[in-house]
């Protein structure tokens, strides 16, 4: 099948967490719900219901915010045993499809259905198949969005939620582009989109009749990618098991920094981006890496280990501290980076001697 | 910054910060103790950016001030002074240390650097018996794991509630929990959990071995603070949910046995040493009136002990890990220990007989005969 027309399914189940709990739970059925941590001891939204959702509650928000938005709040401590259990039973399903199953985390998956254990010729089959099977095996919703490329099926099975199924048929792509706003994308934040608005683009396809070298300075190394997208194209294949080693930002500064407290005020937010990124995924790490590069280009990092932690005024700390091993602040720096690395997944079995069953 | 101070006041609170400082040495600052002179007092202050502990001793100080010096070096500098006055100045970008007709310059590193560490509140300090934290946490650290994938077992839960305390630490293996009453938490929230790493629970244990008087105990956002005598012991909370422990405390074990605890120590020991290396498993034939003790490894060769038990139930089998029932006996203090099984399949419990102040379950998943 090599270098024909591939049929990529992106699934993702409807607001995951809180539906599980409303599933569970009778009483919060209609209810706005957030799983996530108390208010008062800064926690965070975890997942949201739709029912709280139309009070503008979002994941990754403050919950003391999500109280003020939604005064009716039900606020559920997570319980990742019974989402956990929720998702293997879905994946479960995913593979019995096919083998090529990308998890990108407990509720959402690329499938390539290129080839299927069902011999069913139209992607948009084995979608309507599989959400009858996560219902009935789950009594859960999700939406999926079919197309012939990752990025394609990603933006599709947000196109209509909940339980929603959206097809992008190879004909459909164009029209499709067409329509679609440069924010739609992933890894096109705010920041960027702004951006890419004061060089009056609006439409991903815009960027086509761009200079290229004009987006490169707009939007650096993502320029070839958005040129790419624009036309449709994402060769990207669907890897099974990808494992992710480490996750990090860092950004190149206009002018260089000499400004330590400055410095401190990036990294702190670069390292708290990365706890975020950590919770997301329901991973803890170990090592906190920084890079510093001087204005004279020499680059530095420096790095430290400790227990496996998420928590973001840890890793802010220990950033901060090991901006102290280096030379910033006497020396210019044009470019500071945090990466957390040694990631550590708590749910991870190692084979061995019996356990105690905390869980089964 | 100039002061005098006894050598022996300063290597009593120097001691206790060699193990807090960092030794991996990554960030140079966290190898060093910050020294503060004011007043009619020295206080020091050292972290490795997860636990931390502030204390403090009287000294004369001539002039106030604050820097850092290498804790290690410093207290074995310190160490090998007579009992005598030690005299520290500050000069010229290094710290002068000397006594009698000893001098020395020793290198130190920015104050700045030092990182910040949270205060106390200091509002709502909750009140813990020495005797009982003491207690529980010498008979659970050492269920906790040093490396481990699940990042929540590196340390120990701390569970408060009005009328009791519990501290439980497992490795997944087996696990650990003492739980001791008390009194005076009327006016406490309900329940406070949190995780505290190993190594707070090492360096408590170190503040905890002399002295008296009770523990203050505080919350903090991201933190707890133990306040022992005048040394506050600052930990980081470990993020994440512990596993429900409760769930694996089985509660219908009918089978019940009791040993002596230095004689099933040394039978467990002795036959231990011909178990296979790697699950060092050991086998406990259980029969009417007797428990024999068994081992065998094809490389090493096999060994048995027999010990008489009143036990008039079922005979049955179970292997566990002699580590694992060693480090119990270990722990425990009473001449008689308890085991209380099922099957061999299912988690057995020992306890120790007639402890008095706390009670001590410790559960242990049986090996696969």
């Amino acid at each position: 099948m090599s270098g024909g027309l591939r049929r990529i399914l992106h699934i993702d189940m409807d607001a995951f967490y809180a539906s599980v709990e409303q599933r569970d739970d009778p009483s919060l059925k209609g209810r706005p719900v957030a799983v996530g941590g108390q208010p008062d001891r800064r926690g965070v939204v975890a997942a949201a219901s739709y029912e709280a959702r139309t009070f503008g509650v979002r994941s990754a928000m403050s919950m003391a915010k999500a109280v003020r938005l939604c005064p009716s709040l039900v606020i559920v401590r997570p319980d990742f045993s019974r989402y956990k259990a929720a998702s293997d039973a879905v994946f479960a399903l995913f593979r019995e499809v096919t083998p090529l199953v990308e998890p990108l985390s407990l509720d959402e998956a690329y499938l390539d259905v290129t080839e299927n254990a069902w011999n069913e010729p139209f992607a948009v089959n084995v979608a309507r198949r599989l959400k009858a099977g996560i219902r009935e095996a789950t009594a859960l919703t999700a939406s999926a969005g079919a197309a012939p490329n990752k990025f394609l099926a990603k933006i599709a099975s947000g196109w209509k939620k909940p339980d929603g199924l959206t097809v992008i048929s190879p004909e459909r792509v164009e029209p499709f582009l067409q329509r679609l706003p440069v924010d739609a994308l992933r890894g096109v934040g705010p920041v960027t989109a702004g951006k890419l608005r004061a060089r009056g683009i609006e439409r991903l396809v815009d960027v086509r009749t761009i200079d290229v070298d004009q987006l490169r300075e707009t939007v650096g190394s993502l320029a070839d990618w958005l040129i790419q997208l624009s036309y449709g194209v994402d060769e990207r294949p669907v890897t099974p098991h990808r494992e992710t080693k480490s996750s990090g930002s860092e950004t190149t500064y206009a002018e260089d920094l000499t400004d330590v407290a400055r410095m401190r005020r990036e990294l702190a937010e670069m390292a708290a981006d990365a706890a975020a990124w950590l919770a997301r995924r329901r991973l803890f790490a170990r090592t906190v890496v920084i890079k510093v590069r001087y204005s004279d280009f020499t680059t530095v990092t420096r790095s430290h280990s400790a227990l496996p932690t998420q928590n973001a005024d840890a890793l802010v700390t220990r950033a901060l501290e090991l901006l102290t091993r280096t030379e910033a602040g006497g020396r210019p720096v044009r470019l500071l980076g945090v990466s957390v690395h040694n990631l550590v997944d708590p749910d991870a079995r190692s084979p061995g001697p019996p356990r105690l069953p905390f869980s089964d | 910054m100039e002061l005098v101070v006894r050598k022996n006041d300063l290597l009593r609170e120097l001691q206790l910060f060699q193990g807090i400082v960092e030794r991996k040495n990554t960030i140079p600052i966290l190898a060093n103790v910050l020294i503060e002179a004011k007043g009619e007092e020295v206080k020091f202050l050292a972290t490795d950016l997860e636990v931390g502990l502030r204390s403090r001793c009287a000294a004369s100080v001539a002039k106030g001030g604050s820097l850092t010096l290498p804790a290690k070096k410093f207290y074995e500098i310190i160490k090998s002074l007579p009992e005598t006055d030690v005299r520290i100045t500050e000069e010229k970008g290094a710290v002068k240390v000397a006594a009698d007709r000893f001098d020395s310059r020793i290198q130190t590193l920015p104050r700045e650097d030092f990182p910040a560490l949270p205060e106390s509140a200091g509002a709502q300090a909750t009140t813990i018996p020495r005797a009982a934290l003491k207690e529980m946490v010498g008979k659970t650290q050492f269920a906790i794991t040093g490396e481990d994938t699940r990042y929540f077992l590196n340390g120990a839960l701390f569970v408060l509630k009005p009328d009791s305390m519990s501290l439980v630490a497992t490795d997944g293996h087996r696990l650990a929990l003492v739980t001791a009453p008390r009194t005076g938490g009327e006016t406490d929230p309900d329940e406070i959990k949190a995780i505290l790493p190993k190594k707070t629970l090492s360096e408590l244990s170190r503040l905890l071995a002399e002295g008296d008087g009770d523990i203050r105990y505080e919350r903090g956002e991201n933190h707890l603070f133990f306040d022992v005598g005048n040394r506050l012991l600052i930990s980081r909370m470990i993020d994440g949910q512990f596993p429900a422990y409760e769930r694996v405390i089985p509660k219908g074990n009918d089978k019940h046995i009791e040993f002596e605890r230095d004689r099933l120590s040394n039978a467990v020991k002795r036959v231990a040493l011909l178990s296979n290396e790697r699950s060092r498993a050991v086998k406990f034939h259980i029969d009417k009136g007797k428990v024999a003790v068994t081992s065998s490894s094809p490389e090493l060769g096999e060994a048995h002990e027999t010990l008489l038990v009143d036990y008039s139930g079922t005979p049955m089998q179970i292997c566990f890990n002699a580590q694992y029932v060693l480090d119990f006996l270990a722990a425990v203090t009473t001449d008689v220990v308890a085991l209380d099984l099922k099957d061999e399949v299912s988690q057995a419990v020992m306890r120790p007989v007639g402890a008095e102040g706390y009670d001590y379950t410790y559960v242990i998943m049986p090996m696969r005969v």
